[in-house]
């Protein structure tokens, strides 16, 4: 059995470098790497400023009065306590909140998420301006900038990276592989051999498994990313991989031919990939991307990288993730029995 | 009887495919499998390879039932219309791929492309062989593993007159080698030359079956052919 799982995923991986899929895995790691280059570059508007104020805090008047007076540039939210502020900061449900400054009494210390963030860079704005419209050029209310994540933006853009390196191959490659495959036959002449179906379907999956982990290797390579929690980030890279190669096999089962596998990857692959990537830029799809396999990978994965977070952190999304990989192997697994569109 | 076949059937969108056909194969037969395009033909053959999931039926290959595809794969050799071969790599590594998957020594290999006149072609890429040179590869690796079945769907489909005497030639010798061959074809010359048995098919019914003499000279060739 192992012989033959052997076999198959060397022929796959073989296959993957003739029909020029291995060009794609390093191409794209690539391109994100140029891509990451011009990230300082981009620019945000000015939007309305979620601030937060903790109740137990002795705020001065004056500050508290200008910020309600501008509500068209703050709006504000009462935290009961720091915690909470940290929570509600981690979910995006506010901008920043503000402290009392330790080392200033008569100033505020600001929390934000990212300290390197056009976001922040607003929030400064927005209270130098406030500051200057109502004392005049005086002391600053603002102290000091802390932040929960204390990494550079080419870091902080990195999960979003690898959960599209991760869904490209799940959504694109693989399908268009198991498609090619039944389109030309080949694997119905693969199961005139002594290969089990399980056995192929196996070979698939490292096949899948392999191309993410070493497209992520090579990102990591080209980057320079360090990792700290190496066991933990590869665990769900691992899970990952696992869940969508097996996502990707079972759409490559639903189409008949190579381009109709491609369409329904793209199909899959932009709803999945979006959501879980730019959930970190709205509240909208913060509390609707939970529901997405993605989402349940790009959070630890992020949480990981970013936040020093751990696997024991994340269960629940690491079984989420092994239970649609292993829904979907069942499922394909049927299909490969009944000759599904071969 | 090598092959029993017992009210096979397969049926597509309510009409096409088999309707339940049972007949029986000796050793060293070679039958020509015959009728119009949609009679069920291919559908049969590839019931028998397992690439089609009949609806009902039984068939049994040396004692083997259909449904035990692991060991019937040992049984039986299909060779399509089309050659399945991984067209991006070597003649060779087609080869290699099949007799590691069968657990068979490479020496095998070199018998085999010996055989078939391929040791010129043996490190050729198979896209860019002719699809008479595809189609001797197709049973070459279909003869690797030495079944004593064979199955050739239109196996001289597409070809020349050169190549198709070739696959002639070809059938012939493995069929003085002892094989049992079921082959499907249109071609009422090639069903002359070859076939000891003839199967016709009409409209996925089993409407005769019989040596060539008796097929020829019958009323039901005579109202669907002549």
């Amino acid at each position: 059995m192992i012989r033959n799982i052997v076999t198959l995923t060397l022929n796959d991986l073989a296959i993957a470098f003739k029909n020029k899929t291995i060009y794609l895995i390093l191409f794209i790691p690539l391109f994100v790497f140029l891509s990451l280059q011009f990230v300082d570059q981009k620019n945000e508007k000015l939007q309305t400023i979620q601030i937060g104020l903790i109740e137990h805090v002795e705020y001065s008047p004056v500050i508290i009065e200008s910020l309600k007076a501008a509500d068209k540039l703050f709006v504000i939210s009462w935290l009961a306590t720091e915690e909470e502020g940290r929570r509600w900061l981690k979910e995006k449900k506010i901008d920043g909140f503000l402290l009392k400054s330790e080392k200033e009494p008569h100033s505020l210390e600001l929390l934000v998420l990212e300290k390197a963030s056009f976001r922040t860079i607003a929030i400064v704005e927005g209270f130098s301006a406030l500051q200057i419209a109502v004392e005049g050029k005086s002391k600053n209310w603002l102290a000091d900038i802390r932040s929960l994540r204390d990494s550079g933006i080419q870091r902080q853009t990195l999960p979003t990276w690898i959960l599209m390196l991760v869904l490209l191959v799940g959504f694109i490659v693989i399908p268009a592989q198991i498609a090619e495959e039944k389109e030309k036959k080949l694997l119905l002449g693969l199961l005139q051999t002594p290969v089990r179906e399980c056995e192929w379907l196996l070979a698939k999956l490292f096949l899948g498994m392999i191309l993410i982990h070493l497209a992520v290797i090579f990102l990591h390579l080209l980057g320079k990313f360090e990792i700290e929690d190496s066991l933990s980030y590869f665990a769900f890279i691992g899970v990952g991989s696992f869940c969508f190669s097996s996502f990707g096999i079972f759409l490559g089962f639903l189409c008949r031919t190579q381009a109709s596998a491609r369409t329904l990857g793209v199909l899959f692959y932009l709803p999945l990939l979006l959501p879980s990537a730019l959930s970190d830029f709205s509240q909208k799809l913060h509390s609707f991307a939970p529901v997405l396999p993605s989402y349940q990978f790009y959070g630890p994965i992020k949480a990981i990288l970013l936040e020093g977070g751990g696997i024991s952190t994340f269960p629940l999304e690491w079984i989420y993730l092994c239970s649609v990989g292993l829904i979907t192997s069942l499922f394909s697994y049927l299909l490969l029995k009944k000759r599904w569109l071969m | 009887m090598l092959i029993e076949v017992q009210k096979l059937a397969k049926v597509y969108n309510g009409t096409r495919g088999l309707l339940p056909a049972s007949f029986g194969v000796e050793q060293g037969e070679l039958i020509a499998v015959v009728g119009h395009n949609g009679a069920g033909k291919s559908t049969l053959l590839k019931m028998l390879a397992s690439w089609i999931i009949p609806d009902s039926g039984e068939v049994l290959v040396d004692g083997i039932n259909l449904k035990n595809r692991m060991a019937l794969v040992r049984k039986i050799g299909f060779v399509p219309e089309t050659p399945n071969l991984f067209d991006f790599f070597s003649v060779e590594y087609n080869f290699k791929l099949f007799a590691r998957l069968f657990q068979i020594p490479f020496s095998r290999i070199e018998e085999i492309l010996k055989e078939f006149n391929l040791l010129t072609y043996r490190h050729n890429k198979v896209q860019v062989l002719s699809k008479g040179l595809k189609q001797r590869v197709s049973i070459g690796r279909t003869l690797l593993a030495d079944p004593p079945v064979l199955l050739f769907d239109e196996p001289t489909s597409g070809l020349d007159f050169e190549m198709t005497k070739e696959v002639y030639r070809l059938l012939k010798s493995t069929h003085a080698s002892g094989k049992t061959i079921l082959f499907t074809s249109h071609r009422p010359e090639e069903i002359k030359t070859l076939a000891t048995r003839i199967m016709l098919l009409h409209q996925g019914s089993l409407v005769f079956d019989g040596p060539p003499q008796e097929y020829f000279q019958s009323k039901i060739y005579e109202n669907l052919y002549a």
